[in-house]
């Protein structure tokens, strides 16, 4: 169906962010203990590596892409976002990630422009 | 006598629309005399991004915004946070501010994405 096909080429479609997103942690930091001195370049890393997948899907956005990795130490941690934007075609995704040493959150919201 | 602490990182172009100070006072209210307690820092959290929320929306409606926070008990622990943004680097613009007292840590971080091209 033709309008289908033209709202997929331009929404913001959460699995499609989200594997991108997976791939990004996995590729970054996937295999990896918690280390303070590397943290730093790891996070960074994430958020550039998703941008750079999600800008490649060619879309009419805006991206804003979070990231946090917390060593697991029994610590409690919560994280909460909320959104003045257009609920017809602005959209979030958030991936939870973790290992034996670690945590690693990260959200991606889309803005249509 | 509670450790405030704040940094940020503005920029310019949101500088009239966001005001760390208010983000830190809203941030004070809510749980500047509580201590962490996992029971309750859900709702702590969210009253934070949307008091924030209100906040911004209240001093201008040309930006559609993000507000995110994040709120970890104090135990040692590492905590790194990180953000980049594809956007349009003269309109747009973020700011982040930190807040601690003897128990936690909160971050909340602030996009804001010009409405007018």
């Amino acid at each position: 169906h033709p309008f289908v096909f033209l709202s997929c080429q331009t929404a913001f479609v959460v699995d499609e962010v989200s594997t991108i997103i997976k791939e990004s942690v996995e590729g970054a930091i996937g295999g990896n203990a918690y280390q303070h001195s590397r943290v730093n370049q790891w996070t960074t890393n994430v958020v550039e590596q998703s941008l750079s997948q999600l800008s490649k899907l060619g879309k009419p956005f805006k991206y804003i892409v979070t990231c946090v990795i917390m060593q697991k130490n029994g610590a409690g941690l919560q994280t909460a976002s909320s959104c003045f934007w257009d609920n017809t075609t602005d959209g979030s995704c958030t991936v939870r990630w973790e290992n034996k040493s670690m945590y690693c959150i990260v959200s991606v919201f889309g803005l249509a422009i | 006598m509670e450790e405030i602490s704040g940094e940020e990182v503005l920029n310019i172009s949101v500088c009239v629309v966001v005001s760390n100070l208010s983000i830190l006072q809203c941030i004070q209210s809510i749980i500047g005399e509580e201590s962490y307690r996992q029971d309750t820092v859900n709702q702590w959290t969210a009253k934070i991004v949307e008091q924030a929320l209100t906040l911004l929306v209240k001093q201008t409606k040309s930006y559609k915004y993000i507000v995110s926070c994040a709120v970890m008990q104090k135990s040692g622990a590492g905590l790194h946070t990180a953000n980049s943004c594809y956007w349009d680097t003269v309109t747009d613009g973020s700011c982040t501010v930190k807040w601690e007292n003897r128990t936690m840590y909160c971050v909340v971080s602030v996009f804001a994405v010009s409405l007018t091209p």
